[in-house]
């Protein structure tokens, strides 16, 4: 719990403000770093810290950005989409999702730009949540969320199918 | 709908796919339109709308819904009627009653054609005994010539409409004459096309209207027909689900199943078919849909299946991506049970999954453990048991002093012992917070 110290009174989450008058309170200060990982085939990640930030790409349209601060955390993803109707598939999702952030209270209303979901952890959500199951939800969340719009983009394409069928039926 | 038979409505600015009406005159009484149960008809397709809301007059009601004359809802006095009625901005009905043939309803019917440049070779009343099979002669009657400025006149005893389970046919029948005329017009064309033409060996691409809007192009080759459909949608989302559905429709054109159904393609860009049309009637964002229609496609009662089909294929591709109706009509197809548009379903599946996973957010919560709750319990047992030791010590230090305390006598010693010898008292447990 950490109150602002440039606005009296206020007590707000500093990674969402970025104080250029206080950059000690994003933690990890330094120069940038960046480690490429291979964890196991294929998947290669690139790991980019800098100053308060870690970002973890698998390519150009998957990554996560974590953001930390003293008193909070921004964790935002950017789902991959390969066509056009993924991407609508997403953005549906993703925004029916956040439009309705209070239902999770994590969950950012807008996400960062430059990306599709964001999430906001605080201390007061690490002090009502445990904090490990909090990192689960946010992992299973993540995989629910690839899943989902790999089901929704089958139902699209099987509901085409369905009509199709049925229309070229007649001329048989 | 129930008017004012006295007040004079303005013509109503027709919308496309809106039922609007315009009462031009009227006198006496108007019984109670009653609109007939249309779950079957399709938006925008054959089975319009219009005709199944048929004011008539006082004697008589045609219900579908199984009303009878003596329900109550007729006036007791012959009335006249003259409604004008229009769809999709040029489909105009005409419907008169007057009291000189109380028995006879006049129903006129003016569509623009297809195609301005080709004409009906034999007009349209020698195919209009072909649209009305199965209706009884003093049911339905065609008046030749027809009124002025229509293309259709229809006599109409609506009395004699069964009111059992014929009446939904025949009213089907009778309310699908705007789109039986258009279909008599594409089978004339796909019968008779121009011989010159053929000549120049130009196959000119002909183009049609069906509805307002949606055009397409029907090119005459040696041994085939290609309809070209140019796809237009206002929402990108859309684009992108109809994109979708014609690809499965290239696959599963291409499969052995349906090897008899007419090959389908779809492109992005204009079929060379297609060149030299204008620029305006070949702008899309949902690319071009072609099928070509070969000749057994045209033969005999596979005429009918194939020209409905053409006809009403933008419908299909709307109702797929966007509309919420059930098809449910047999001249369209048999048996699509698939009841709500892709969109819905994604809205829905969306709403679904997201409780699942509130649900599952809630399970993260703290709920203070039982540990923390008892942790007070503990702390009162704690401080009992330091105080009890406090005061066992207190005693044996004092009893000490006692015997170790001699006969001399110290003077103001018991003052120095009742203030630095004697033990704190601690407040109350009861009073301790954690």
């Amino acid at each position: 719990n950490f109150p602002c110290q440039e606005v009296e009174r206020h007590n707000k989450p500093e990674v969402e403000l970025k104080y250029v008058t206080s950059p000690e309170l994003l933690l990890n200060p330094g120069c940038d770093i960046y480690v490429i990982v291979s964890c196991c085939p294929p998947m290669h990640f690139n790991f980019a810290h800098s100053s308060s930030q870690v970002l973890i790409c698998r390519n150009e349209a998957e990554k996560c950005l974590i953001e930390t601060s003293i008193n909070s955390l921004r964790i935002s993803l950017k789902v991959k989409q390969a066509d056009e109707l993924e991407n609508i598939l997403t953005k549906k999702f993703l925004r029916f999702l956040s439009m309705r952030a209070e239902a999770f209270e994590v969950l950012r209303r807008k996400p960062v730009q430059g990306y599709d979901i964001s999430f906001l952890i605080t201390n007061y959500h690490c002090e009502e949540m445990q904090k490990h199951k909090l990192i689960d939800f946010i992992v299973q969340f993540m995989e629910d969320i690839d899943k989902e719009i790999s089901e929704l983009k089958l139902s699209v394409n099987t509901r085409g199918r369905l009509v199709a069928t049925e229309f070229l039926k007649q001329f048989v | 709908m129930n008017t004012d038979p006295e007040l004079d409505r303005s013509h109503k600015e027709p919308k496309d796919g809106m039922l609007s009406e315009g009462i031009t005159s009227a006198k006496g009484n108007f019984a109670e339109t009653l609109p007939i149960s249309n779950d079957k008809f399709s938006e925008g397709g054959p089975d319009n709308k219009v005709l199944s809301q048929i004011t008539v007059s006082g004697r008589q009601c045609i219900s579908h819904e199984g009303m009878s004359p003596s329900s109550g809802n007729i006036p007791d006095k012959p009335t006249e009627i003259d409604h004008h009625l229009y769809e999709f901005g040029s489909v105009e009905y005409h419907i008169q009653a007057s009291l000189s043939e109380p028995n006879n309803t006049y129903l006129s019917i003016s569509t623009p054609l297809l195609s301005q440049g080709v004409l009906l070779s034999h007009g349209l009343p020698r195919h209009t005994t072909e649209m009305f099979e199965g209706i009884p002669p003093d049911v339905l009657e065609i008046v030749e010539p027809a009124r002025e400025g229509y293309q259709l006149t229809l006599r109409l005893d609506l009395a004699r409409i069964p009111r059992k389970k014929d009446s939904v046919k025949m009213i089907t029948q009778i309310s699908s004459v705007q789109a039986a005329i258009l279909s008599f017009q594409l089978k004339e064309i796909l019968r008779n096309i121009s011989n010159e033409d053929l000549s120049l060996g130009m196959y000119k691409p002909l183009k049609l209207v069906y509805h307002p809007s949606e055009t397409f192009f029907v090119v005459k080759q040696p041994t085939k027909f290609t309809a070209v459909f140019p796809m237009r949608f206002k929402e990108n989302t859309d684009v992108s689900i109809a994109t979708a559905f014609f690809q499965e429709l290239m696959d599963v054109g291409s499969s052995t199943a349906f090897a008899k159904a007419p090959p389908c393609h779809w492109s992005p860009i204009p079929p060379p078919e297609l060149r030299g049309e204008l620029i305006e009637d070949l702008s899309t964002n949902g690319g071009f849909v072609s099928f070509e229609i070969s000749s057994r496609h045209v033969e005999g009662k596979k005429l009918d299946k194939t020209v409905w089909g053409v006809l009403n294929f933008y419908s299909l591709v709307k109702y797929h991506v966007k509309n919420y109706k059930v098809l449910n009509s047999h001249m369209l197809t048999p048996k699509i049970n698939v009841k709500q548009c892709t969109r819905g379903f994604i809205q829905r599946r969306i709403r679904k999954r997201l409780q699942n996973l509130v649900e599952r957010s809630g399970y993260y919560k703290i709920i203070v453990p039982k540990e923390v709750q008892l942790g007070y319990r503990r702390m009162r047992k704690l401080i009992s048991l330091s105080r009890s030791k406090l005061l066992k010590g207190r005693r044996s230090l004092t009893n000490k002093i006692k015997r170790i305390g001699s006969r001399i006598k110290i003077h103001a010693f018991n003052r120095f012992r009742r203030r630095w010898l004697t033990f704190p008292r601690f407040s109350s447990v009861t009073s301790y917070t954690y």
